[in-house]
């Protein structure tokens, strides 16, 4: 029997369940143990934070669409956490990451790589099971099952990041990602209103549901209650559409277990408010990809939102412990503004010179690979919500500030009369003698440039190392028998990739864990057919 | 209970000037003294007028708030009352006024000043300040034509119904999906 979409705000009474398990966080992780659990044929109960996505009436007679609109002050605000504003302790980094039915997969710019192999083998070494080989089935169920496909419609600022790449020498390639039929409206970061990115609200959680798996939407964890080894219950209350509790409360009181899937800042929020911190180890070494910017201003109109966001890269500078993988995508007004750090007459001129005619790359920043850094804290503030203290490590400044070069390099051999570099006071390049000024930018401290992370990854980590261990290699936290952690703050270091395929491939192989221990079948239904996207992985 | 506290005193302080244009109905953070800085400080981020082009401006920053942290929405909150602190201004600019009785010039001084600051919570104000004010205005439909933004598809299906050349990738002529 199918299973439903409840949304929370709709309820106001006490409400109490008793499913086989309770799922906490309907993201990339959360997602996959829903429909694999409900597939191995327990009774599943999915907790989101964040709001449904449903069905409206569309502008045109009889026409269905999404509540996604794309208008980014709307889209914001619905999607992600703190509206999208939120910050690292120090205000120095903006940290994007959904919070809605689907959590980051509705959100992202749908790229997918796999893991890179040198991060899997630092996992090894951290005593983690994971390899390239026992890997493949659950990358292969991943690539198959979403699919993951190669998309080279390329956008102008693929095709300007192409042009100055080959004028360069350096490679290019194109980025796989998972979307059907990309109508290219460019707006996968507030969600595909055409359902052609094949997120968790459009696959894994319907199917889920189809199986008999119940999603509780605007419903946020308080705690879990435990005794001895065990989670006897999960206790959440009821948000409204403008984020206030209702008068309504759940408690799950869940036979076989729970699973958390709710992120990297909120699984250990979870884990602390409920006085699980394993010795203060929880919320520890938190990791991200912070995240360089540039904009090439162009001498012809670029039409910067539109086209498949997120298709394009260069693998030449990703590997070691601080590489950086620079991509291309789409940008919209809201964001580049707010990016600016600018007032006045400048912050208008910037705008108007920048977003018609400009094209963007940027550089996701590999952290958490040196064992003697501490990397961020989550801890809770005193209103009991999540904050992540952390600092850019100083091993990343420089890499950093050469993705910067590197980014304008590109640019400006693409045709770019000039890149803008969101330093505080702004920095636009122009020429040679430019580039001292981007060797100067020092990224550890707050607001001396513009710095987003879209990646959070650890602070509840498998690893081998008692110090640092949260999760054991079979996906129990702690000692505790019926507590599962499956989603990327499972990380011991960052991953070097964009995250979403590795979540699901680590999720799915949690599930399998989950099924095991519980005896129940676990299987993997897309091994056949489809086409690889990552050749020579 | 302390940042409740703050955040009281601050308030009883703040004497901000009044504008006609500040409309405070329906709103649920910002009051009337919050809601004056916060026309003073986006006056001095956009410009004089921008109300013209954001009409909405203080309503959609209320709403914003709501989903904020409750401490990041309170850190906000006393960043207004902070610059409308005469003893701040002197400090940080040599201008014993608060921030909403000063010329957009000399606001304009101050937040150069923040800018610059080497302190970092007082570059963490100017963060805020121009980062909402920058989003907010930009958010709003009326500011799109300045920048060449054409909206967005699920209000304007021309934008993607249409045969090549498609104009962010004319050399390809493959048509957009339909």
């Amino acid at each position: 029997m199918a299973g439903k979409i409840v949304e929370g705000r709709n309820l106001t009474d006490e409400w109490t369940l008793m499913p086989d398990f309770c799922v906490v966080g309907s993201g990339a992780a959360g997602g996959v143990c829903a429909l694999k659990l409900a597939e191995a044929g327990f009774d599943v109960i999915v907790l989101e934070e964040g709001p449904n996505i449903p069905k409206e009436k569309g502008p045109a007679t009889g026409q269905e669409r999404k509540m996604l609109n794309e208008r980014e002050s709307i889209m914001y605000k619905l999607l992600y956490q703190e509206g999208a504003t939120r910050l690292t302790k120090n205000g120095g980094v903006k940290v994007l990451q959904g919070r809605c039915l689907g959590g980051g997969t509705a959100v992202n710019w749908s790229a997918c790589l796999p893991p890179r192999l040198e991060t899997l083998d630092e996992w090894q070494k951290r005593g983690l099971p994971f390899t390239r080989q026992n890997l493949d089935p659950y990358l292969r169920e991943v690539v198959n099952y979403l699919p993951i496909v190669r998309n080279d419609k390329y956008n102008t600022s693929a095709r300007r990041f192409i042009e100055g790449c080959d004028h360069l020498g350096l490679p290019h390639d194109n980025l796989p990602n998972n979307t059907h039929n990309c109508r290219e409206c460019g707006s996968c970061g507030v969600g595909c209103p055409y359902d052609r990115k094949m997120s968790g609200f459009v696959k894994w959680l319907p199917d889920a549901v189809a199986r008999g798996a119940t999603v509780y939407t605007d419903t946020k964890v308080d705690k879990l209650v435990g005794s001895g080894d065990r989670i006897r219950e999960v206790h959440a209350h009821f948000i409204d559409g403008k984020n206030r509790p209702t008068k309504g409360t759940l408690v799950v009181k869940p036979t076989k277990g729970v699973v958390i899937a709710a992120g990297a800042i909120g699984t250990p929020g979870v884990l602390l408010r409920s006085k699980l911190d394993l010795g203060k180890r929880v919320g520890r070494f938190t990791h991200m990809h912070p995240v360089t910017i540039t904009i090439g201003k162009y001498n012809e109109k670029t039409y910067p939102a539109y086209g498949v966001p997120d298709n394009m890269w260069s693998p030449k500078f990703a590997a070691g412990p601080t590489g950086y993988l620079i991509e291309t995508g789409s940008f919209f007004p809201v964001l580049s503004a707010s990016a600016t750090l600018q007032h006045g007459e400048e912050l208008h001129r910037i705008m108007r010179d920048y977003y018609p005619s400009g094209a963007i790359s940027y550089a996701h920043h590999t952290t958490g690979f040196d064992e003697k850094e501490s990397y961020g804290t989550v801890k809770l503030d005193d209103n009991g919500d999540p904050e992540l203290d952390y600092v850019i490590p100083k091993a990343n400044i420089k890499p950093m500030q050469e993705s910067l070069e590197v980014m304008c390099r590109i640019h400006l051999a693409a045709g770019a009369t000039s890149v803008y570099v969101m330093r505080n006071p702004p920095l636009e390049v122009r020429a040679e003698s430019d580039f001292a000024e981007i060797r100067k930018i020092n990224f550890a401290e707050s607001q001396r440039t513009s710095l987003f992370t879209v990646h959070v990854m650890g602070g509840c980590q498998m690893n081998k190392d008692e110090k640092r261990r949260c999760v054991n290699s079979d996906f129990t936290f702690g000692a505790m028998k019926n507590l599962w952690v499956v989603d990327a703050s499972i990380f011991p270091t960052a991953l070097g990739a964009n995250p979403q395929v590795t979540i699901y491939a680590l999720a799915l192989w949690g599930a399998q864990e989950i099924c095991r221990q519980n005896k129940a079948t676990f299987k993997l239904n897309h091994q056949q057919g489809g086409t690889w996207p990552w050749p020579g992985y | 209970m302390a940042v409740a506290g703050i955040l009281n005193t601050l308030s009883a302080l703040a004497n901000p000037k009044s504008r006609p244009e500040v409309e405070l109905e329906g709103l649920d953070h910002l009051d009337k003294k919050t809601a004056l800085i916060l026309f003073a400080v986006a006056e001095a981020v956009l410009g004089e007028n921008f109300l013209q082009k954001c009409p909405k401006f203080i309503e959609t920053v209320d709403d914003y708030l709501n989903y904020q942290r409750p401490a990041q929405r309170q850190e906000f909150l006393i960043a207004l009352f902070i610059a409308e602190t005469k003893l701040f201004n002197l400090i940080v600019g040599g201008n014993p006024r608060g921030f909403s009785h000063m010329s957009l010039a000399d606001r304009r001084k101050i937040l150069e000043r923040l800018r610059s600051s080497d302190q970092e919570q007082r570059r963490n104000i100017y963060a805020a300040f121009v980062n909402v004010s920058a989003a907010t205005y930009y958010a709003s439909d009326l500011t799109w034509p300045d920048i060449g933004y054409q909206g967005v598809s699920v209000d304007h299906p021309e934008i993607l119904d249409r045969q090549p050349p498609i104009p962010w990738r004319p050399d390809d002529t493959r048509p957009v999906e339909p």
